[in-house]
């Protein structure tokens, strides 16, 4: 299905403390980044629930990304055991529904990884295009306000 | 230190541990466990006159264990509060003693030649010092920790020595005076019977105690032969106790021979203890055992007791393997027989006390194991031969010994003239009419509070147990006195009494690292000729000097001994033994913590041969030898009393190394400097300094770093790699100069090791208790780096020193003081300020389902009682979690909102 000059579009959930801040490093760090990531700003990466991820995919992102902190370093201790456990239940979910798996990826960056950023959204922008733009026959008739 | 005891203001908890930590901001509840302290802080004056007098020392924790110190002390000299603290610990043989005795105690006060106050301290506990000195199964003995070195103290030999020296020359005792107007009978005049009546007669009871026998005593009396317990030690014993107010009826049996019967005792006192012993011996159940020549122990024991004539043959067989039937086969030899003991089983399942048996042996009495009696033969009215047939032990029993099983065809014939059976006791109970009986045959008491069935009737003692051993029925007997007390006086049996003891094999002891061994001294024996022919006492005793070394072996692992000699120098009174614990309940607002940290122990990195030499110092030893309080007065010498001609110093002990911590523990440096600076100006020694970095971190360091080497301290740029004790005990420390680029050594007289600041042992105890996180090097964690040093993630949790990270003290002081202002601030404002990023519930969607209480990390969001969610804002953090497990959006975290996320999403994909 990759079409030639297809950018894919991907919603990137970053989380306040370690993510969102090792995006800011790797900007601040000059690393060359993919125009592709979109991305919205979380508290905790527990916070982003199905049906945002869905609400993403729906509304017309090809692929979903969710960066939060390491285990074991959560800000909040343990917001992340949730996301551990929910992003792979959404996925199998995901499945059923006729989308790729592979469309969502959840990873961990801390604040200082800016090269484990750049490394991740690189890589998860390319297997996306791999994957093709999502088609959801259902998509013009879902409500996507 | 002296201005923080004194502020009005600030309450010290010494001697505390905060055990729970609950709450928030603002509003923490914080639970305090006061350890006991032994000693009223409200009373101390702080004189010292305690310490005089205890017998037990043991190292000091502050002089880094150069010194000693007592087990009631003061801490160190500058300590706040400035009061005494009893050091207590669970004691292995007071608690494994069925009588409790504080036997940790008396040897104490016998090491330091107190032997009136030994017995006086035993004589507390029990009548039966003599006694027990010399019978007593001493199950304490086993669980001595002192094992685990060489072998257990002799302490029922010490018991017997403190009996043997003090008690023939101590005055006759007072009666004690009456305080309650009840009587009290006690049948029995054995060792649960007469201890009964000494615990009650000193309580102030009426007591009287009946005996069927001429003489008191019980199984002590007519059980034990005179060579284990001479008859005067015995006598002795029950004359203190009839001093005391105890009458004693003899020859006046209880429901028999026209004694009176449990039905008067019943109606003429206000309490009756059953405790008639088990003097009733089992059967054979053989063929011929009522032909003349076949005894039974307990009969031929105490007819030999009582100094009746006594005939036995030549020849004699003893059945059994208990001490009645050892008691029995060593009394017959004295009588003139050649004695074979038949038991049924091995040696190792006899229940007789090993030493006994070994006795046995000694002194020439045959045994014939695992074999038993099947007929008695007899001719012309008299025995004649004991046929027996061999046993093999088969599956083990209920007991846990292998039960023994006959092996067919397998008889065989002992010529023998007399059989002595000592095969098992049995209570008489057919004269206590009115009592309940077990399967046993043994009376029914329960076995905590020794309370019958019967109203008023209490029962202990090998009437309760069956035939057991003497300390048993001491044991018994005192919970019975106990019990009898309270029911006299109307109170609960049971409540606030200990029935259950600590297992000595639950209570942990360290042992002091190279102590040396010493051999347990076992007391000598009568010549074997004078053994075999006579009565006379076979274990002689200690000597003084015996004794007293036997004693000093003691590693006074309960610390405290209970001699109670500090009560009785006490003038304030503030010594109370019978302390406990307690417990405080805090409101508090913010918390600080300054638990400190933990020298590094050098014997983890054994190269530097630190324990080998005492001469290899730690920086904190070093500290305290220089110190004018310390214990050569501030002198610097060697373990051997001398001025050291040269002097080692090693930098970086256990930090800056991956084989220990990887951190730089900062202090160091410094410290080593000073010890430097000290050595030559005090001492003029070489001292040779192996660093690998100086670092002279603070105002002023650098400057002295350079009056030190002014001093003419030498500096190997190299760490130190290994310390070696020559046998003229020497040190030879070996280094790389990396400046030379090849390793270099000097031999010393003394080597200091700059060993450095590791986080405290149970950081991880503490961390949990308080929420705190911990970094790589185990110190606990602050909230950031750089810009907030002090505050941690748990909000009004602030930390203050080296609990967070190795720093000296004028830092220290810097960083508490830090707490103290963020304290203040918090204090000062009175409200909490927010993050407004927190949730909020939507009362009318909320369905109580909980899943929000389940995923919230800070326990913020309790149901409240409409059965709906409510977020505690002060605890929020607005992690949104709860938003994300709420199935119904009923909960919203605030600028997070679903709708401010959507438009988001939706707004970046346009």
């Amino acid at each position: 299905m990759s079409g030639d000059g297809f950018e894919p579009r991907i919603v990137a959930f970053l989380c306040n403390w370690c993510s969102y801040a090792g995006a800011d490093t790797a900007g601040v760090s000059r690393l060359e980044l993919p125009p592709n990531i979109l991305p919205v700003r979380v508290m905790c990466s527990g916070r982003v629930s199905a049906e945002m991820v869905l609400k993403a995919l729906l509304s017309g992102a090809d692929g979903v990304l969710v960066l939060g902190c390491h285990i074991g370093d959560c800000h909040y201790g343990s917001g992340n055991h949730r996301t551990v456990k929910r992003i792979p239940l959404l996925r199998r979910l995901m499945t059923y529904m006729g989308i790729e798996p592979d469309r969502l990826r959840l990873d961990w960056v801390s604040g200082a990884e800016a090269g484990h950023f750049a490394k991740i959204t690189t890589e998860f922008v390319e297997a996306v295009r791999a994957l093709g733009p999502l088609s959801l026959p259902l998509r013009e008739d879902l409500d996507t306000g | 230190m002296m201005d923080a005891g004194r502020h009005p203001n600030i309450e010290l908890l010494s001697y505390s541990a905060v055990v729970d930590v609950q709450g928030y901001v603002g509003n923490f509840q914080v639970r305090v466990k006061k350890k006991p302290r032994y000693i009223d802080l409200t009373k101390c004056t702080g004189c010292g006159e305690c310490v005089k007098e205890c017998p037990v020392e043991v190292d000091s924790e502050f002089e880094v264990g150069l010194t000693k110190r007592k087990a009631i002390y003061r801490p160190f000299a500058q300590a706040i509060p400035p009061a005494f603290v009893i050091d207590k610990r669970p004691s292995p043989c007071k608690s494994t003693c069925p009588a409790h005795i504080p036997v940790q105690g008396y040897i104490a006060l016998i090491g330091q030649g107190k032997y009136d106050k030994a017995l006086a301290l035993i004589r507390e506990t029990t009548a039966f010092v003599g006694t027990l000195g010399r019978v007593c199964h001493h199950p304490c003995e086993l669980e001595c920790k002192r094992k685990d070195v060489e072998a257990p103290l002799a302490i029922c030999a010490l018991k017997r020595f403190a009996y043997d020296v003090a008690a023939p020359t101590a005055p006759p005792p007072a009666p004690v005076e009456r305080v309650y107007g009840e009587k009290v009978a006690i049948v029995g005049t054995g060792p649960a019977g007469l201890s009964a009546a000494y615990d009650l007669v000193r309580m102030g009871y009426g007591v009287t105690v009946y005996e069927a026998l001429p003489v008191a005593g019980g199984m002590l009396a007519v059980g034990i032969p005179a060579y284990r317990l001479p008859k005067d030690v015995l006598q002795q014993e029950i004359d203190y106790i009839k001093a005391l107010g105890v009458e004693i009826k003899l020859n006046t049996p209880i429901g028999r021979d026209g004694g009176p019967t449990l039905e008067d005792l019943r109606r003429d006192y206000d309490a009756v203890f059953l405790a008639v012993g088990a003097h009733r011996s089992r059967q054979l159940n053989v063929p011929g055992e009522d032909l003349p020549g076949v005894l039974h122990s307990t009969d031929f024991l105490r007819a030999l007791n009582l100094g009746q004539e006594v005939k036995i043959g030549k020849r004699v067989a003893v059945i059994g393997g208990g001490n009645a039937a050892i008691d029995a086969a060593r009394s017959a030899l004295r009588l003139g027989s050649q004695v074979t003991i038949v038991y049924r089983r091995s040696r190792a399942e006899m229940p007789a006390i090993p030493a006994e048996v070994d006795a046995a042996e000694e002194e020439g009495i045959a045994f014939h194991f695992l074999a038993t009696p099947v007929r008695i033969l007899g001719e012309n009215g008299r025995m004649t031969a004991m046929e027996c047939i061999r046993m093999e032990l088969g599956a083990p029993d209920e007991s846990g010994r292998r039960r023994p099983v006959p092996v067919p065809s397998s008889e065989f014939t002992l010529e023998v003239d007399t059989v002595i059976v000592s095969i098992g006791q049995q209570p008489d109970l057919a004269p206590l009419a009115g009592v309940e009986a077990t399967g046993w045959g043994t009376l029914t008491a329960d076995p905590d509070t020794m309370a019958t069935p019967v109203e008023g009737v209490f029962a202990g003692g090998d009437a309760v147990t069956g035939p057991a051993s003497a300390v048993w029925a001491v044991a018994a007997g005192k919970r019975a006195a106990e019990s009898i007390h309270r029911y006299l006086r109307g109170l609960d049996l049971r409540q606030g009494r200990v029935f259950e003891w600590p297992k000595a094999a639950d209570i942990q002891v360290e042992i002091p690292a190279g102590i040396e061994k010493a051999a347990r001294r076992e007391m000598a024996a009568l010549p074997m000729a004078e053994r075999k022919s006579t009565f006379k006492e076979v274990e002689l005793g200690f000597t003084e000097e015996e004794a007293r070394a036997e004693a000093a072996r003691c590693l006074s692992c309960a610390v405290c001994s209970e001699c109670q000699e500090c009560v009785k120098l006490c003038e304030a009174k503030a010594i109370d033994h019978n302390m406990r614990e307690e417990f405080v309940d805090l409101e508090v607002g913010t918390i600080i913590v300054a638990t400190g940290f933990a020298d590094f122990d050098p014997t983890r990195l054994p190269q530097y041969s630190y324990g080998r030499s005492p001469n290899i110092l730690t920086g904190m030893e070093f500290e305290r030898l220089t110190s004018a309080g310390g214990p050569t007065g501030g002198e610097i010498l060697t373990a051997e009393g001398k001025v050291p001609e040269r002097v080692a110093i090693i930098h970086c002990v256990g930090s800056r190394d991956v084989n220990a911590n990887r951190h730089c523990s900062r202090v160091c440096c410094m410290y080593a400097l000073k010890h430097a600076h000290l050595v030559r100006e005090m001492t003029g020694a070489e001292v040779y300094e192996f660093y690998m970095d100086m670092r002279t971190f603070g105002k002023g360091y650098e400057e002295f770093y350079e009056r030190v080497q002014e001093d003419g301290v030498i500096f190997v740029r190299g760490r130190g790699t290994e310390v070696r004790v020559r046998e003229d005990g020497k040190l030879v420390v070996r280094a790389e100069d990396t400046n030379l680029g090849r390793p270099v050594s000097a031999t010393v007289d003394m080597v200091i090791l700059g060993t450095g600041m590791e986080a405290r042992p149970d950081a991880d105890q503490v961390a949990r208790l308080f929420g705190l996180g911990r970094t790589a090097d185990g110190f606990f964690a602050e909230a950031h780096p750089k810009l907030r040093p002090v505050e941690t993630n748990t909000e009004g949790v602030f930390l203050a020193g080296t609990c967070q990270g190795p720093r000296d003290v004028p830092d220290t002081v810097a960083h508490a003081s830090a707490a103290a202002a963020q304290a203040l601030a918090l204090m000062s404002k009175g409200v909490v300020t927010i993050s407004p990023t927190v949730s909020h519930v939507l009362t009318r969607f909320c369905t109580g389902c909980g899943k929000c209480v389940l995923a919230c990390p800070y326990n913020a969001i309790s149901l409240n009682g409409d059965g709906k969610a409510e977020v505690n804002a002060a605890l929020c953090k607005g992690c949104g979690t709860c938003a994300a497990a709420c199935p119904s959006d009923a909960i919203v975290p605030l600028h997070f909102t679903d709708d401010q996320l959507v438009a988001q999403i939706v707004g970046v994909l346009q």
